[in-house]
C-alpha cells in the first residue's frame, strides 16, 4: 500500500509549477507592489550593522542576499511577538473581556531555510498538528489561534544558502542550506538575476498574477541551481555537529550529570540562549492594568534558564539548580521523547545560541560533549 | 476555532471559610448555556483569572455529579490566590478549562478505594470521594485518611461526619499537633477552647488502623510534595503495587493547553498528561 505521508514529503509542489528565474530589476519592481498592499518584512542592515528582520517601507531598505548569512534574532517574534496581547478586560458593569488578534497580512522575504524549518516546528507545536501536513495522522490538541492567524497570513519567500555562515550547522540538522518544501517561494542568486522555486499554491498565484515579472528557467540555470545546491553543501567544515549520538545518549539517560554541572558552572542565567533560538518558544502570561478599570493579558518570551521558570504556590523552585535547568533544555531539543511529539529534533542548526552565549554552552559544543563523554 | 486562551465569566455565588486561610468558592458560570454544558472529572483543574492580577490553575473540589454549580478551595499563598480571597460574593472572574487528564474513576469501578490526603490535598480528593459516594455501588469498601499539621488547618469539617456515616466507609483524621497555638493560619481566639482529642502523628502513622486488601485497592495520594513519598514508601510495603497508587502533581501551569513549557517533567506536560499519574508513569518520568 503507498504511503501518502511519505508521498506528502518527496513530491514537489505543485508538481508542475515549473522553475522560474526573475531578473533583480523584476525583483526590485515586485517587491514595490508588494510593499503596498502589505506588510513586508525583510533584513534590514541597522545602525551597528547587524542584520535584523524588520518591517520595510523601501525596497532601499532590504539587505540583499549577498549583505549577510542570517538575520541575529530569528524571525519567530513576527508569529510569537516577545510580548503579546491576548485579550483586553474591563471592569465596567461586571468583567466584560474582549478578544484581539493580529490580522495583518505580511510576507516574509530573505528569510533563510533553518528559520523556515524552526517555524514548522512551531507549526505542528502550536498548531497540535492542525498546520504541519508532516503529521497528517494526529488531532489537533488545542491548537493556537494567536499563532496560528499569524502564520496564515504570512507569505514565505525564502532564501537559500549557497555560502554558511562560520556558526552554521543547519546541514547536520536536516534544516538547510536549501528548502524541499514549507516555503512559498524559495529565491536563489543566480549570476544577476534569481532562480525561483515554487512551494506553494499561493506562491505559484504569485507567480501567474505577476506573470510579467517572470519568465520560466532555462534547462543551463536548473543546472546551476542543482550545482549550487549541490556545492552548498559541501562548504559546510568538518566539526559539524554529529546529532544522532547525542540524541541516544540523551534518550537512554546516559550522560553523566557532572557534564551539566561543569556547564552549570559557567551558565550565567541570562536566557539569551532560548531568546534568540527560533525554536524556543515557552512563555509567562501577564496582566497589565492599563486604567483604573480594564488592561490587557499578555504573555511573553519565558526561558527555561531562569530560576522562576518553575517556582510554584508557596514559592518552592523546582529546578533550583542551575545543572538542572541545562539538562532539561537540552533534553527537550535532543531526546527522542520530544522528537517523536515534534517529529523532528529542537534543533534547526542556525548557531545563533553559539554567537550569544557569554559562557560558550551551545548546541554543537553540548552534542560532542555529550558524544565523547 | 475556539481560542483556549479565553476565559469564560464566572460569579462566585458563596464563600465558605474552611480554616484561616482556606477558602471554597462556589462559582457558576454566567452564561448558563456554559454551565449547562459543563462537564468535567474530578481530579482536573480550571484556570482561574483575576483580571489586572493573573490567573492560577486551581484543582476542582466539587464532584461532576452534582451540577448547576462549581467549587473551588484555594490557599492565600500568592498574589492571585490573595486577590480571589479578597473578593466578595457576587464578584466575577475568569475560567478557563476543565483541563488535565483527572481520574479515570470508571476504570476502578468494582475495586475498595483508599484515600490518602494531607492539608488543602484534599481538595481534588473530595471531588473523586463526592463522585465515588454519588455512584456507590460501583464500589467497593471505602477508606479515608486525612492528616493536616494542626487542627486548625483541617478543610471540609463539616464533611467529615457525611462521608464517616455512609456504609463501609472508613474516615479517620489525624493532626501533626493537636496544640492548636502552634497553628499559624488560625491561632484559636484569646479564651477559645478547642482542644484536640483525636489522632496525632502524620498522616501515614493511620494506615495500620485500618483494614486494607490490597490486591482488589486502589490508592488515590493527594497532598503537600514532602508527603507524597513518605506515603508511598509505606503503601508500598503494605503490597500496593506501582499501578495502584494514584497521585497527582502540583507545577504552576500557566497555561493548561501544553503549551507555556512550565510544567514539563521529562517530555510529560503535567496540565495536559498530568496532572493525576499513577507511582509507575512518575517514576517514568526522566529527570
Amino acid at each position: 500500500m503507498k504511503n501518502s505521508k511519505f508521498e506528502i514529503r518527496n513530491s514537489k509542489f505543485p508538481p508542475d509549477a515549473g522553475i522560474w528565474t526573475i531578473t533583480k530589476d523584476n525583483l526590485f519592481a515586485l517587491m514595490d507592489v508588494f510593499i503596498k498592499t502589505r506588510e513586508v518584512i525583510a533584513p534590514v542592515q541597522g545602525h551597528g550593522g547587524e542584520v535584523i528582520f524588520y518591517p520595510i517601507e523601501s525596497i532601499e531598505d532590504v539587505a540583499w542576499d549577498w549583505q549577510y548569512v542570517n538575520a541575529v534574532l530569528p524571525p519567530k517574534r513576527f508569529f510569537l511577538p516577545q510580548t503579546e496581547i491576548m485579550f483586553e478586560y474591563s471592569f465596567d458593569n461586571g468583567c466584560r473581556i474582549t478578544p484581539r488578534y493580529d490580522d495583518q497580512v505580511r510576507m516574509i522575504f530573505g528569510i533563510r531555510p533553518c528559520d523556515v524549518n524552526a517555524l514548522v516546528f512551531l507549526d505542528r507545536f502550536f498548531g497540535g498538528g492542525s498546520l504541519s501536513k508532516k503529521a497528517p495522522d494526529q488531532e489537533p490538541l488545542f491548537p493556537d489561534s494567536h499563532y496560528i492567524k499569524r502564520r496564515a497570513n504570512t507569505f514565505i519567500i525564502a532564501f537559500g544558502c549557497h555560502q554558511p555562515g562560520e556558526n552554521c550547522f543547519c546541514v547536520c540538522c536536516e534544516a538547510g542550506p536549501f528548502l524541499e518544501e514549507d516555503y512559498d517561494l524559495q529565491l536563489t542568486c543566480i549570476n544577476e538575476g534569481y532562480v525561483v522555486e515554487v512551494g506553494s499554491a499561493r506562491g505559484l498565484k504569485i507567480i501567474y498574477g505577476n506573470e510579467h515579472f517572470f519568465r520560466l528557467a532555462w534547462a543551463n540555470e536548473v543546472q546551476e541551481l542543482a550545482r549550487i545546491k549541490h556545492d552548498a553543501v559541501n562548504k559546510f567544515k568538518d566539526t559539524c555537529a554529529y546529532m544522532s549520538k547525542a540524541i541516544r545518549r540523551v534518550t537512554e539517560g546516559k550522560v553523566d550529570d557532572s557534564l551539566w554541572e561543569k556547564l552549570g558552572e559557567r551558565c550565567f542565567d541570562c536566557g539569551g540562549c532560548s531568546y534568540v533560538c527560533p525554536t524556543c518558544c515557552c512563555y509567562n502570561v501577564v496582566d497589565v492594568p492599563l486604567a483604573q478599570k480594564g488592561g490587557i493579558r499578555t504573555r511573553i518570551w519565558d526561558s527555561c534558564a531562569f530560576a522562576g521558570f518553575t517556582r510554584i504556590a508557596g514559592g518552592e523552585i523546582l529546578r533550583s539548580d542551575k545543572k538542572d535547568r541545562l539538562k532539561r533544555r537540552f533534553f527537550h531539543k535532543l531526546s527522542y521523547q520530544y522528537i517523536q511529539k515534534n517529529k523532528r529534533h529542537g534543533c534547526v542548526g542556525c548557531g545563533r545560541c553559539i554567537t550569544t552565549c557569554l559562557a560558550d554552552i551551545n548546541m554543537p559544543l553540548v552534542v560532542d560533549a555529550v558524544r565523547k563523554q | 476555532m475556539k481560542d483556549v486562551y479565553f476565559p469564560d465569566i464566572a460569579i462566585i455565588d458563596n464563600i465558605r471559610d474552611e480554616t484561616g486561610d482556606v477558602r471554597t468558592f462556589t462559582m457558576r458560570f454566567k452564561d448558563p448555556a456554559i454551565q449547562e454544558s459543563l462537564s468535567y472529572r474530578s481530579g482536573q483543574f480550571f484556570e482561574v483569572s483575576i483580571f489586572g492580577v493573573g490567573e492560577m490553575p486551581i484543582s476542582i473540589t466539587s464532584t461532576p455529579s452534582r451540577k448547576g454549580f462549581f467549587q473551588l478551595s484555594v490557599k492565600n499563598v500568592g498574589l492571585v490566590s490573595a486577590a480571589l480571597h479578597s473578593l466578595p460574593p457576587g464578584s466575577q472572574v475568569g475560567i478557563r478549562g476543565p483541563f488535565g487528564n483527572g481520574f479515570h474513576y470508571e476504570k476502578v469501578f468494582g475495586k475498595d478505594l483508599l484515600f490518602v490526603g494531607g492539608g488543602i490535598g484534599l481538595a481534588p480528593l473530595r471531588s473523586l470521594i463526592n463522585n465515588v459516594l454519588d455512584n456507590r455501588k460501583n464500589f467497593g469498601r471505602i477508606a479515608i485518611l486525612y492528616g493536616a499539621r494542626t487542627p486548625g488547618d483541617l478543610v471540609f469539617k463539616d464533611e467529615f461526619k457525611v462521608w464517616q456515616n455512609k456504609p463501609d466507609v472508613t474516615m479517620l483524621v489525624t493532626v501533626d499537633r493537636g496544640d492548636e497555638s502552634l497553628s499559624r493560619a488560625c491561632p484559636p481566639a484569646a479564651g477559645e477552647s478547642r482542644e484536640w482529642t483525636g489522632n496525632v502523628g502524620v498522616v501515614t502513622t493511620l494506615l495500620p488502623k485500618v483494614q486494607i486488601e490490597t490486591e482488589s485497592t486502589i490508592a488515590f495520594v493527594c497532598g503537600p510534595p514532602v508527603m507524597i513519598p513518605f506515603v508511598i514508601k509505606d503503601l508500598l510495603r503494605l503490597g500496593f503495587t506501582d499501578d495502584t497508587i494514584i497521585t497527582t502533581l502540583e507545577r504552576h501551569m500557566k497555561c493548561g493547553v501544553g503549551k507555556c513549557g512550565h510544567c514539563c517533567i521529562g517530555h510529560k506536560y503535567v496540565c495536559v498528561d498530568g496532572p493525576v499519574f499513577s507511582y509507575r508513569e512518575m517514576k517514568a518520568m526522566m529527570e
